[in-house]
């Protein structure tokens, strides 16, 4: 389940699939589950990972060496699936494994182990809007990002593509730097929310306990990757998990 | 020229980039299309091409070699007689007229072999814009001349160490950038590579090689050439050459691909002649990728950075699928040893790339009869891989000076207190 527009806000945390390895994946996935996390996305490492800074980058290198892959995905999304009911599965992935895997078997396969989103950075809504009443019929929602810079008539398209929630990239770049979250953030808010009436998982520069804070009450999901990755990947899932949990567990429901 | 449909050339093409690229990217398609059919833009562009860039380049008749092969009339097309020693900078003087409409002060770009990056720190020095060019950690050993006189005309060079540290690293590195800098910075892509209009764009300045072709063939031979041979690594000095002809079809257009050490996984840069590259979307377009079944990029090789790349242009793509290009493809060996022969036959030092046509080219023409001609595009000179050759042919003389220099080169640097 995806939350309702104006829900208290939301962590979506990530894994890399075959970062540290593919059995670490399952304790971190389970370790999130813990901390209270609802939404989690499954990152397939990709060799080209072009909107990714160099945290992801570097786990997607080190995840494909421990054989991280669409079907590894595929495999694990069913057990974490089955296993955490209550945590929503979100599929991240560059657009070439999906299209070498075949797009309409992987959305039914994707579907069929309970994914419930799909987050695609370099598949342009253009190219999505074709697969759309597939999707719909499978249930798998496509997760559309709108950038700062993006024209309000292609928000209006992308808003209306988009299904379960609006991706919000906070600031030009790529992830896992930092972001500001003052006034003209809060305009760029305000206008997506013009066009759509679903939740706004904003992204890219969600770091420490004050981001979620500044985000509380504003939007209704926070992603909380790249440092979550740093922390799995510096301190073992374990630590990660537990630092995770004091985190959500930091969230002001009201916000700053 | 050929025209793309909405980005798609056949089935390959687009523009599959994440969306913060999309306002920049319709930004330039929007100026380009407006531009690309005004008369006076393309003088403008010759015009510059003429002042900066000694154009036209000559078209030089190889008797000596063609002779001594005994088939076809060779003709070389000298690219390497640009300012900067190769093709690349007729691509970066055209969008630097770009980049000067638009009113962007930074340029990125990514870099194989470096001529690329060359040229785009020679078009910022003269433009007065700030420069920063990615190159492969890997390619700036293989390429270190060049990285020198890029910083010395006073652009950042920035060495890529994720994955194989070449090209195609370097094309992401330059992606992520852009995502941050896309509101101030223009991305000089360098090959008729990428996402949409970039393919385009790159070929319509590129075209000037094969309007030249044309032209001089007429002129020197009294007819249109049989071949046209150039080496394809993304494809835009293959783009440039074979556009003119595209619709002649007496005239046969081939690419040479490099074939590197073998065709098994990573040892080649083979993705249209032996079936080795399948249809992929990555680094912004859909062509045909060195891939796993996972969709995974793959490694490549070759002796020259410059056809290091993993993607191919995804017009040549479409070319190749129709039948109008023949690909096909040279070893490492055969490379060096046509290196060796256009040297020591006709006085022209080509470069590495380059001589991955000359190869493909030497082997053709020898099955040809005299009064057929081929024109290969000599895409750079060689001056740059002094190094790569050096290893190709090694001499204990060359070592001892290289120990003497970096000896001096030591000294000076203490002396000098530097870093």
């Amino acid at each position: 389940m995806f939350p309702a527009q104006y829900e208290t806000l939301q962590i979506m945390s990530h894994a890399v699939i075959g970062f540290p390895s593919l059995e670490e994946n399952e304790k971190a996935i389970a370790g999130l589950a813990v901390a209270g996390v609802k939404l989690i996305e499954l990152q397939v490492p990709f060799s080209d990972p072009v909107a990714d800074g160099h945290t992801l980058v570097n786990a997607c290198y080190e995840a494909l060496k421990q054989g991280g892959s669409v079907k590894a995905t595929l495999d694990l999304a069913e057990k974490v699936c089955a296993r955490h009911p209550e945590v929503t599965f979100v599929l991240m992935s560059y657009l070439n494994p999906l299209y070498r895997y075949g797009l309409q078997a992987l959305f039914e396969k994707a579907a069929a182990v309970g994914i419930q989103g799909m987050i695609v950075p370099d598949w342009p809504v253009e190219e999505i809007e074709p697969w759309l009443p597939k999707l719909d019929e499978l249930g798998l929602a496509p997760i559309l990002m709108v950038t700062p810079n993006t024209a309000a008539e292609r928000v209006e398209r992308i808003t209306r593509a988009s299904r379960g929630m609006i991706y919000v990239v906070s600031r030009m770049g790529v992830t896992g730097h930092e972001t500001q979250w003052g006034e003209k953030f809060q305009n760029y808010i305000a206008e997506i929310r013009k066009h759509t009436d679903l939740p706004l998982a904003v992204g890219f520069g969600v770091r420490t306990s004050n981001d979620l804070n500044a985000l509380s009450g504003k939007a209704e999901v926070a992603a909380f990757c790249s440092q979550y990755i740093e922390w799995q990947r510096d301190d073992g899932s374990e630590i990660a998990a537990n630092k995770m949990q004091t985190i959500v567990k930091a969230i002001d429901p009201v916000g700053v | 020229m050929i025209r793309s449909e909405n980005g798609y050339f056949g089935e390959f093409g687009g523009r599959f980039v994440p969306e913060i690229l999309l306002p920049a990217l319709t930004e330039l398609e929007d100026l380009f299309f407006e531009l690309r059919d005004d008369p006076a833009f393309w003088q403008e562009y010759v015009t510059l091409t003429q002042e900066f860039s000694g154009r036209p380049t000559p078209l030089t008749p190889l008797r000596r070699l063609s002779k001594q092969l005994g088939g076809a009339q060779i003709w070389l097309k000298r690219e390497d007689l640009n300012h900067s020693g190769a093709h690349k900078v007729n691509n970066v003087l055209g969008q630097g007229l770009l980049v000067q409409r638009m009113g962007k002060q930074r340029v990125i770009a990514e870099t194989g072999a470096g001529q690329h990056g060359l040229a785009t720190a020679i078009m910022a020095a003269r433009l007065g814009l700030n420069a920063t060019i990615y190159m492969g950690a890997e390619d700036i050993e293989r390429q270190y001349s060049n990285v020198f006189w890029m910083r010395q005309l006073g652009s950042d060079v920035v060495g890529v160490s994720t994955g194989a540290q070449t090209l195609k690293e370097a094309l992401d590195e330059a992606l992520r950038d852009w995502a941050a800098s896309v509101e101030t910075t223009h991305y000089v892509l360098g090959t008729a590579c990428g996402p949409a209009p970039f393919p385009e764009l790159v070929s319509y300045f590129q075209s000037v090689i094969g309007d030249e072709i044309k032209d001089q063939s007429i002129r020197q031979m009294g007819c249109l050439p049989d071949e046209v041979v150039a080496c394809v690594g993304g494809g835009s000095n293959a783009m440039g050459a074979f556009g003119a002809f595209l619709e002649n079809p007496e005239v046969a257009l081939v690419g040479i691909e490099a074939g590197g050490i073998s065709l098994e996984d990573g040892k080649h840069s083979v993705r249209l002649s032996q079936g080795t590259g399948e249809t992929g979307i990555a680094q912004g377009y859909k062509t045909l990728f060195l891939q796993n079944d996972d969709g995974q990029l793959g490694d490549t090789h070759s002796i020259a950075a410059g056809l290091d790349y993993v993607g191919v242009s995804p017009i040549l793509a479409y070319l190749s699928q129709q039948g109008r290009v023949i690909a096909d493809s040279a070893t490492d060996d055969e490379v060096t040893e046509a290196f060796s022969l256009l040297m020591k036959t006709e006085g022209i030092i080509p470069a590495l790339e380059s001589a991955h046509g000359l190869a493909g080219g030497f082997k053709r023409a020898k099955s040809m009869r005299p009064e057929q001609n081929v024109v290969i595009n000599l895409s750079g000179r060689g001056d740059k891989d002094i190094f790569n050759i050096a290893r190709a042919f090694p001499q204990r003389e060359w070592t001892e000076f290289l120990q003497r220099e970096a000896a001096r080169s030591t000294e000076l640097l203490a002396q000098k207190g530097g870093h």
